[in-house]
C-alpha cells in the first residue's frame, strides 16, 4: 500500500534527499521515463510544481514565490521575465547539446541571441476534424477556408468549435486574409472581424477546453485549436475504438506557432542541476520521448530518430520547411491595441 | 399522505437530487472503463489502480489531507476560543479581526498572505515557504467560519444555565468542560468539518501560499484540465467523499447528539 506508506512517512521526501532540483513545469509535460533516467545519471531528484496557464505562473512568481530552478514558459512569457529581470543568463560551456536544436527554432524575437531561453517543444494552432466526415462531406483540411467560407460552413453547421481567444482567433483570420499574425494595422483587423462575424452564425461554439472531448465523442466534426490537444484528441478516438478518426493539419495560409523554453530562475538555488537539465533534455532520446507522449513539435534534430513513426509524418508536428516558413509566434500587443482588439471581441462576441 | 405533505416531499426530492446526483455521477464515472468521461462503456477498476500508481496524484492526497487536519484542528481551536470570548466579554475589535478573512476575496487574502511571508518570514525567522505556510493561511480563513457558527448557537442558548452551574459550585473550568462545552459540541463539530472541506477544495489561497514541491488535490487536478481530466480524478474524489463520509460517521458515533439540533 503505496498510499498508507507516503501517509506515515514524512511531510516530504524532498526534505530527504540532498541534491534537488525544482522544475515549475506544465502537467503531463516531461515523460516518467525521462525523468527516471535523469534522476539516475544526476543522482538528485526532481521535484515538479505544476501551473496550467502562462499567467497564473507570472503571477505567482510577481508575487515573489521563490525556489524554481527552472520554468518551461510560452513566447511572450519569456520576454516579460527577461523584462522584469527574474531569469539567470545561460551558461551555454555547459550546453553542448545546444548545437541539436533547428536554427529555425533560435534567436527569437522573446529572446534574441537566446541570452536566457532553449527551445523545450512547441504546439501548433491549427484544425483539427473528423476524417470520415470531412471526406463524406467532400471538405478541404488545408486551409482556414473551412472555418471561415460560409460555402463550406453551410455542410457543417453547428459542427465547428474556435478557440474562445482574441488572439488565436483573429489570428488565423489574418493569416487566411493574408496578413501577419501580428498584424496591427486596424483596417486588416476590421477585415478580420467581418470574416469572423460572417462565419460565427454556422459555429456551435467559442471553445478552448472541451472541445478534445466533443471531437473524441462525435459532436463536434471540426475544430479550431492547438496541436498537441488534436494529438490527444486522435489518441482518445483511438483508445475507445470510435468508428472514426481525429485527424489535424496545418493551414497551407500559415498559422501561430507556440514555443515553450526552459529557462533558469534566479531564485533557484541549484543552477548546476538546471544546466544539467537542460542538456539533457537536449539529447535527441529524451526530446523525443516528449513528442511521443503529448504529440508536441519537436525542435531538436537528434530527435527524429528517436521518435514514434505515425507521429514524425505528421506535418502538423514536424512542419516541413514550406509550411515551417509560414508559422509565426505571437508577439505582446501594447495598451492601446489590447483595447481595440478587446472592443472588436465584444463586438464578436455579442452580435 | 396530506397534499401539503407531498409537495413537501417533492422539494425535499428534488432537492437532494440536485446536491447529490452530481456527486453520484462522479463516483459512477469513477468505474468507466473509458478516459472520455462521456458515455458508460463498462465496468472497471483501473482508475484504481492507475491512482495508487500515480506518486504525484498521492503526494497531493496526503498533503491535502494533512494540511486539511492541521489547518481545521488549530482553526476550531482558535476560532471556538474566539467565539467564546466575543460572546461573553462583548469585544470590539475582535469579531472584525476573527471574522474579516471570510469576507475577504480568496485572491486578495492569498497574494497578500504571500507577500507577508516573503517579507517577515524569510528575512527575519530563515523560513522558506512549504507546507507551514500553506496550513498557516488555510487556519486564517478556516478560524472566521468556527468563530460564526460557535458564537451563533451560544447566542441562542439561556445564561441561566451557566449560571446554575456556577451557583451549584462549579470552578469555572467546571463549567465549561461539563456545561458550555457539550451545549455547543454541535457548533464545534459543524466548523471543524466546515473546515475541513474548506481547506480540502481551497485553490486560490494555496496557489498563491504553497512553498516549491508542495502539491494538493485542487493544484494538481486545475493543472491537469489542459490536458483533459481523466477518470482518475473521478477515483480519488470518490476516495475523498467516501473518507469525508466516513469522518462524519465516525464523529456522530463518538458523541451521539453532535449532529442534532440543541435548541430545547
Amino acid at each position: 500500500m503505496r498510499f498508507l506508506a507516503l501517509l506515515l512517512f514524512g511531510l516530504s521526501p524532498a526534505l530527504h534527499a540532498a541534491d534537488v532540483l525544482h522544475l515549475y513545469n506544465w502537467n503531463n509535460y516531461i515523460s516518467d521515463a525521462t525523468v527516471a533516467r535523469f534522476e539516475q545519471s544526476c543522482r538528485c531528484r526532481l521535484v515538479q510544481d505544476y501551473y496550467s496557464d502562462n499567467e497564473e505562473m507570472l503571477a505567482k512568481l510577481a508575487a515573489g514565490a521563490s525556489g524554481y530552478d527552472l520554468i518551461v514558459p510560452t513566447g511572450n512569457a519569456v520576454e516579460s521575465l527577461i523584462k522584469s529581470q527574474q531569469l539567470r543568463p545561460l551558461d551555454k560551456t555547459r550546453l553542448p547539446n545546444l548545437k541539436n536544436i533547428d536554427p529555425a527554432y533560435l534567436d527569437t524575437a522573446f529572446d534574441p541571441g537566446n541570452r536566457y531561453s532553449v527551445p523545450y517543444a512547441y504546439t501548433i494552432t491549427l484544425i483539427g476534424y473528423n476524417a470520415e466526415k470531412l471526406r463524406e462531406l467532400n471538405l478541404p483540411t488545408d486551409t482556414w477556408a473551412v472555418i471561415f467560407e460560409p460555402k463550406y460552413l453551410v455542410k457543417l453547421k453547428g459542427r465547428v468549435t474556435v478557440l474562445d481567444s482574441q488572439r488565436e482567433l483573429m489570428a488565423a483570420a489574418l493569416k487566411y486574409l493574408g496578413y501577419s499574425v501580428n498584424d496591427t494595422d486596424e483596417a486588416h483587423w476590421r477585415r478580420a472581424r467581418d470574416l469572423i462575424l460572417r462565419a460565427k452564425p454556422y459555429w456551435a461554439a467559442f471553445n478552448a477546453s472541451s472541445y478534445i472531448k466533443e471531437l473524441t465523442v462525435g459532436n463536434i466534426w471540426l475544430a479550431h485549436g492547438y496541436s498537441s490537444d488534436m494529438f490527444q484528441a486522435q489518441q482518445d478516438a483511438k483508445q475507445a475504438g470510435r468508428p472514426f478518426t481525429i485527424s489535424y493539419a496545418t493551414p497551407k495560409e500559415g498559422a501561430v506557432l507556440a514555443l515553450d523554453s526552459m529557462v533558469l530562475h534566479k531564485s533557484g538555488p541549484r543552477p548546476d542541476l538546471a544546466h544539467r537539465f537542460i542538456d539533457f533534455m537536449l539529447e535527441g532520446r529524451n526530446s523525443a520521448e516528449l513528442t511521443n507522449l503529448v504529440g508536441s513539435g519537436n525542435p531538436n534534430r537528434a530527435a527524429l530518430p528517436y521518435i514514434d513513426p505515425a507521429i514524425a509524418a505528421n506535418q502538423a508536428v514536424f512542419p516541413p520547411p514550406a509550411v515551417q516558413r509560414r508559422l509565426e509566434m505571437l508577439r505582446d500587443l501594447d495598451r492601446t491595441q489590447r483595447r481595440v482588439l478587446s472592443r472588436m471581441w465584444t463586438e464578436i462576441k455579442v452580435r | 399522505m396530506r397534499k401539503n405533505s407531498l409537495w413537501l416531499w417533492a422539494a425535499a426530492l428534488a432537492a437532494y437530487a440536485f446536491l447529490y446526483l452530481p456527486l453520484l455521477i462522479v463516483v459512477l464515472y469513477s468505474f468507466n472503463d473509458s478516459r472520455l468521461n462521456a458515455e458508460w462503456v463498462g465496468f472497471t477498476l483501473n482508475w484504481y489502480i492507475e491512482l495508487f500508481n500515480d506518486t504525484d496524484m498521492l503526494v497531493a492526497a496526503r498533503n491535502s489531507l494533512l494540511i486539511a487536519m492541521a489547518a481545521s484542528l488549530m482553526a476550531t481551536v482558535l476560532g471556538t476560543l474566539a467565539g467564546l470570548a466575543i460572546h461573553r466579554y462583548k469585544l470590539r475589535f475582535l469579531p472584525v479581526l476573527a471574522i474579516t478573512p471570510v469576507a475577504m476575496p480568496e485572491i486578495l487574502l492569498g497574494v497578500s498572505l504571500l507577500l507577508f511571508f516573503n517579507m517577515v518570514f524569510r528575512p527575519w525567522l530563515g523560513l522558506e515557504l512549504g507546507m507551514w505556510s500553506v496550513i498557516v493561511a488555510h487556519i486564517t480563513f478556516c478560524i472566521g467560519f468556527v468563530t460564526i457558527v460557535v458564537r451563533g448557537s451560544l447566542l441562542g442558548m439561556d445564561e441561566s444555565i451557566f449560571e446554575a452551574a456556577r451557583d451549584l459550585g462549579a470552578t469555572p473550568w467546571q463549567t465549561f468542560r461539563l456545561v458550555t462545552f457539550p451545549l455547543i459540541l454541535p457548533a464545534v463539530m459543524a466548523g471543524a468539518l466546515m473546515s475541513f472541506a474548506l481547506s480540502l477544495d481551497d485553490f486560490v489561497i494555496t496557489f498563491f501560499t504553497a512553498g516549491v514541491g508542495v502539491s494538493t488535490l485542487p493544484l494538481e487536478i486545475y493543472s491537469m484540465i489542459k490536458i483533459a481530466v481523466t477518470p482518475e480524478v473521478n477515483a480519488v474524489s470518490t476516495l475523498l467523499m467516501l473518507l469525508t463520509l466516513g469522518m462524519i460517521v465516525l464523529a456522530s458515533r463518538i458523541h451521539g447528539k453532535a449532529f442534532q439540533s440543541t435548541a430545547p
